[in-house]
């Protein structure tokens, strides 16, 4: 079994009238045990100049990188939006089952678990056609 | 404005044959600002009781609507089977198991979905669940009260 750790730091000097700072390190594992997770797509970029929703994990093998990950188990999907933030105004929607989730900004980046299923795709679309490049890791059983 | 952090290390010794060492920070800022911070948030931590179906752990609201919000989600059990599923109305995005946190931005898309389309909702599975988790957003609307 491997140990993959995942650490998420949230902080802010002037949010609130006192300082916050948010620190928690998760350990990931398969469904229901203290197993760790063995498999992962690796980090991966992508590329697109559509405005239209474009593909990023294809629950079922039928295209994009080639997934394997079992339904309702213990996955992670991590995506960065690795574009400059420019103006503000360009970001990427990401979306699971054409549902929108929410919008990476130039810098912004992500981590979920992911439960996959008949049709529950992650797709992005950006906001413009200029390029816009991702990346992502897949962990999953 | 205010500048908050979000910085996610991955990393591993033995996952693959060289090591995965993976960092990433971003400034929470405001939609369509080049470097506005956002200046509101809100956090809790609250016991999930199983059996009770989907609850809304976040509603969304026309003020945050289509914009840059953050949602940080923790579940804070330590049994390994114990499991949350976090959805977006009837979309599943997955589960999240005992010491497993998750950090995405939320469009809050009242426009096109309505308040509850849009809601992050939670389910426990198994046993009560701790959950804490952090908002970071551009406003929130807010109702009269009964007694306005």
């Amino acid at each position: 079994m491997a140990t993959t750790t995942a650490t998420i730091t949230l902080s802010s000097s002037d949010i609130t009238d006192n300082a916050l700072s948010i620190s928690n390190t998760a350990t990931l594992t398969t469904a229901g045990t203290d197993t760790g997770i063995t498999e992962t797509t690796g980090l991966a970029r992508v590329k697109t100049n559509s405005g239209s929703n474009t593909l990023l994990l294809d629950f079922g093998l039928t295209g994009g990188v080639a997934q394997d990950i079992t339904a309702d188990k213990s996955a992670k999907v991590y995506i960065k939006n690795v574009n400059d933030r420019g103006d503000g105004t360009k970001f990427v929607n990401i979306l699971i089952k054409t549902r929108e989730i929410g919008r990476l900004y130039g810098g912004d980046w992500m981590l979920i678990p992911y439960s996959g299923g008949d049709g529950e795709d992650i797709e992005y679309t950006a906001s413009d056609t200029t390029e816009t490049t991702l990346e992502y890791c897949v962990f999953y059983e | 404005m205010a500048t908050t952090t979000a910085t996610i290390t991955l990393s591993s010794a033995d996952l693959l044959s060289d090591n995965l060492s993976l960092s990433a920070t971003t400034t929470l800022n405001k939609g369509g600002t080049t470097a506005t911070g956002l200046d509101q948030f809100r956090m809790e931590r609250f016991i999930l009781a199983p059996g009770t179906g989907q609850v809304d752990l976040i509603e969304a609201t026309t003020a945050a609507s289509e914009d840059a919000n953050y949602v940080y989600i923790c579940n804070k059990n330590t049994d390994p089977t114990h499991y949350v599923v976090v959805s977006i109305y009837d979309v599943v995005i997955g589960r999240l198991y005992a010491g497993d946190w998750m950090f995405m931005p939320w469009d809050a898309d009242v426009v096109a979905l309505g308040a509850g389309g849009s809601a992050i909702e939670v389910e426990a599975e198994v046993a009560d669940i701790t959950l804490e988790y952090c908002l970071f957003h551009n406003g929130e609307t807010k109702t009269a009260s009964d007694d306005s």
